[in-house]
């Protein structure tokens, strides 16, 4: 047995210490070789084992006995809810319907199309699921008020969801802004024409 | 002691090393494949051009065969090139049978294959961590039991008195993994290669978590903490800090572990009470599980000089640091505050890789270091190549997941964040996915430099077989064990003297959490409040959800509507454990790469699409989208789906407590071929070419079906 007798040595009381930390071994505990000391639990180590346990304890009351709020997530969503009606109602600005042609509005408009409307429209208006932009077809009108009812409210058993919960009123203004400029455009790969052939208002 | 061996008779006996050095061999062998598929994965998420097109190198796919690369071949053969080497001189006896063992190796490598050979065909369960399919899970049993067997008959052979702290945490290993993956794995067969889970919803999600995070607990810690009471005292030379600490953290550390499954399931459908018992657990394991560690450290007292030299000591010691430091995280992550923001996110992703990376790899490559030269009778070719994998390691490891934390904080934050009007900041999911794509990249680099390290360790070892020879046989002797009255000693002491009883103590302990936990689930009804608009599936749906599984979608899409401001008003009205009823498996996932899809069929959603979108998404992902990082489907388009098979599956569902009325079997496949008409005709008059047998079809209709039974009674869903 490979016992490191030389870093043992066994005192007058039968205990053998470990020289490098002055630890005593326990006796008769060799397992290939391997020893093991007779250190206490860290007290550190105790406290934290305690502290958790008393945490544990009272979070079981506090659900069981005390019924905190926080608890239950149906109650923290219904006051998640409640203070987001409070603090940030949705004001819905009433905006000038007047298409917007300066570069910034166009430049945001832009922007909220190439995230949102491309996905079912096309990056380049050409449409795939949607319809295409760039023609002079119309399916729901061309003018900027039906044009405005459409992003607003959408047209479900099409697929065009509403944004009236997604975008603000600006938001939709700069975007059907844009859109108007996609007109006479050449994209990659035109969807065939789709609705009436309509005269442009712009 | 040491007088009274003086006089007693020496037997000889010998340790036979080939078994241990076979599980070491193919720990390396299953470390590189697992950490490679790793890296693919990685970078299939990146560009999703790395799929070229290839239904087995989609993510879905690759992700399933990463973790069980990683899990079940690499840490399962370093655990049993562990056992296997350190058991017998533990116990002073060589194994009970090398035949057993063989059976154990070789049936263990099978497993292995037919797993990477099976998920990559997309045959799974689409249960994580528990994805082969039913004639796998009963030969991992069967195998499972060779080795119980025979490391059980090891232990009754002994020559020593009293078995040592490795040997408690392997036996509590082996009872409680066989308990788990039997409980998790009751699936009905309706196939050789297709299988139901017998729990559905709500008690799927509880039981599948409850063997998720048991899998983390007792075969990612508890086998390597053997492993680390062995190899950690003999590489530095040193004794165990605290035998006390030994008894009290084991204890402590199995009967605690099994009770926080449902930390993962924190803000899901599950009844907030089961949740709470998740979160206190999981708080209360933080110092049994320290106490692991500091007994590994603290055993290094005396002996840091040597760390600094030897990069075997070097590597225990990130290993045991890495599982201190991923065993306080977990505790926090438990915290429902902290859940809110790390869940569905790469901060899981990060953690998870401290433990597998920092600890599980970590302790097998500092095992493998000391066990080589020993093997082959010769020192370790070269210091300074191991000294490199170390750092690679160390620091891949770190590049791996410091970024990923810094990933899952942002995108949280982002999905969460409202605009001064009330609306979500960043509506398109996507551009939360593009934000931190920077940070994915970076991760592939640690990946990288992980992989490579691995790749040192390979040439460095394999020079060092070269230089020896290998000693298979090698002798010991010791006296043979009397039965010796116990003394005075402690009844913890006396207990290490009965090793069988002492696995059943330890079979108890594990039992009482996933009890308390499971019956109620099972036989309260008021935990499972039912909603009566909710319907089984119809056969076309069905058929599309087994296709959903096939393809993994799950890896990175959840089905589970959180109660939360933000994401009722992304996803719908949050999810509700009556809706799963008729889901066998559930499918609610873990983690979202792609946005939620528990209410994509919802009209009044926002992330409703037609399905003419889903058809032209699903085939060219990037055509809607050029930032999508989803892979193209192109073979669902080209695949028929199987619908001789429905009769089959609807009568297994009916099994299942599924109420289809009777004989509805025989109808099912008409009804099947009418709605997949009507989905094709929809579909061609948009102008998209497509047969009405296509599996497309099947899925369409299985996610224009997805939350909508609840919408039917409230009118609207987001409202």
């Amino acid at each position: 047995m490979s016992i490191n007798e030389e870093k043992t040595n066994i005192n007058q009381n039968d205990h053998e210490i470990d020289t490098l930390t002055n630890d005593r071994l326990i006796k008769d505990h060799s397992y290939d070789g391997i020893r093991e000391l007779d250190n206490d639990l860290p007290p550190w180590w105790k406290w934290l084992f305690y502290i958790t346990i008393i945490f544990a304890i009272i979070y079981m009351l506090g659900l069981w006995v005390f019924d905190w709020d926080s608890l239950y997530q149906e109650k923290e969503y219904n006051k998640e809810v409640a203070e987001a009606v409070k603090t940030a109602p949705k004001q819905q600005v009433q905006v000038e319907l007047k298409v917007l042609t300066d570069a910034s509005s166009l430049e945001n408009g832009k922007a909220t199309y190439d995230k949102i409307c491309q996905v079912c429209h096309l990056l380049d208006g050409g449409g795939l699921v949607g319809p295409n932009f760039t023609d002079d077809y119309w399916i729901h009108g061309n003018s900027l008020e039906k044009m405005f009812a459409v992003v607003e409210n959408g047209v479900i058993e099409k697929g065009m969801i509403p944004y009236k919960d997604q975008l603000p009123p600006t938001q939709r203004l700069e975007v059907i802004s844009y859109i108007i400029t996609l007109r006479g455009t050449i994209p990659a790969s035109p969807k065939a024409p789709q609705g009436e052939l309509l005269d442009w208002p712009y | 002691m040491i007088t009274n061996l003086k006089f007693m008779a020496l037997e000889k006996f010998t340790y036979d090393n080939k078994l241990a050095k076979n599980f070491a061999v193919a720990t390396i062998l299953w470390g590189v494949v697992g950490f490679l598929v790793g890296l693919i994965a990685a970078l299939a998420i990146l560009w999703p051009e790395v799929s070229m097109k290839l239904p087995f190198l989609t993510f879905g796919r690759l992700r399933p065969l990463h973790t069980n690369a990683a899990i079940f071949a690499f840490v399962g053969n370093s655990i049993f090139t562990g056992i296997y080497y350190s058991m017998p001189r533990l116990l002073k006896t060589p194994m009970f049978s090398q035949k057993l063992g063989k059976i154990h190796f070789w049936g263990w490598q099978l497993i292995i294959v037919l797993a990477a050979v099976t998920l990559m065909a997309g045959i799974t369960t689409g249960k994580e961590y528990a994805e082969l399919e039913w004639p796998i899970d009963i030969l991992i049993a069967g195998i499972w039991v060779v080795f119980g067997w025979n490391m059980i008959a090891t232990i009754i052979k002994r020559r020593v008195q009293h078995i040592y702290v490795a040997i408690w945490f392997y036996l509590a290993t082996f009872v409680t993994v066989a308990v788990l993956h039997i409980v998790n794995s009751f699936e009905l067969p309706i196939s050789l290669f297709k299988s139901y889970s017998l729990y559905s919803g709500v008690q799927d999600a509880l039981v599948q978590w409850w063997y998720g995070h048991n899998a983390v607990a007792f075969f990612l810690t508890t086998p390597v903490l053997g492993l680390m009471y062995y190899f950690l005292p003999k590489a530095a030379n040193r004794p165990i800090y605290s035998y006390k600490l030994s008894i009290i953290h084991f204890w402590a550390l199995i009967f605690l572990y099994i009770w926080a499954g449902p930390h993962h399931l924190l803000y899901s459908s599950i009844p907030d009470w089961t949740q709470a018992l998740g979160v206190v657990f999981s708080v209360v394991l933080i110092a049994p599980s320290w106490g692991g560690m500091i007994n590994g450290l603290l055993t290094l007292r005396g002996a840091w000089d040597k760390v600094r030299q030897d990069p075997v000591l070097k590597m225990f010691v990130v290993g045991v640091t890495s599982y201190g430091m991923s065993t306080f995280e977990g505790p926090l992550l438990s915290l429902k505050s902290v859940n809110a923001i790390s869940h569905f996110t790469d901060w899981t992703i990060a953690h998870v890789h401290i433990g597998t990376l920092g600890w599980n790899g970590m302790m097998a490559f500092g095992m493998l270091y000391w066990l080589f030269p020993r093997f082959y009778k010769v020192k370790l070719y070269s210091t300074s190549l191991a000294n490199t994998h170390f750092w690679l390691a160390t620091l891949g490891m770190l590049f791996f997941a410091i970024p990923l934390y810094f990933a899952g904080f942002t995108q949280a934050l982002m999905w969460k964040q409202f605009t001064p009007e009330g609306f979500l900041k960043y509506t398109n999911f996507l551009e939360t996915y593009t934000q931190i794509r920077p940070m994915h990249m970076l991760r592939a680099v640690g990946g990288v430099m992980y992989l490579t390290g691995a790749g040192i360790m390979v040439y460095n070892l394999i020079k060092t077989a070269g230089a020896g020879k290998f000693v298979r046989f090698e002798n010991d002797e010791a006296p043979a064990r009397e039965v010796k009255p116990h003394g005075n000693e402690t009844w913890h002491r006396r207990l290490e003297r009965k090793p069988v009883l002492f696995t059943i103590w330890a079979l108890v302990a594990i039992l009482i959490g996933g009890i308390v936990e499971f019956v109620p689930m099972f036989l309260v009804k008021s935990n499972v409040p039912t909603i009566s608009s909710v319907q089984p599936y119809t056969p076309l749906e069905l058929e599309g959800r087994d296709i959903y599984i096939r393809e993994g979608c799950y890896n990175c899409h959840s089905q589970m509507i959180r109660p939360f401001r933000s994401e009722v008003e992304r996803y719908g009205e949050y999810s509700k454990s009556g809706e799963f009823i008729y889901d066998h498996p559930f499918q609610w996932g873990s983690r979202r790469t792609g946005p939620d899809l528990a209410r994509i069929g919802v009209k009044t959603t926002k992330n409703y699409k037609p399905d003419s979108w889903h058809y032209e998404h699903l085939v060219n992902p990037q055509k809607t989208n050029i930032q999508s990082i989803m892979p193209p489907y192109p073979w669902l388009v080209e695949n028929d789906m199987d619908i001789e098979s429905i009769p089959k599956k609807i009568r297994a569902m009916q099994t299942l407590g599924v109420p289809y009325p009777k004989g509805y079997d025989e109808k099912a496949i008409d009804d099947l071929k009418k709605q997949a008409h009507e989905i094709a005709s929809g579909l061609r008059a948009s102008g998209i070419e497509v047969e009405d047998q296509k599996k497309i079809i099947a899925l369409i209709a299985y996610m224009q079906r997805l939350g909508t039974d609840i919408s039917k009674n409230a009118g609207s869903a987001s409202k």
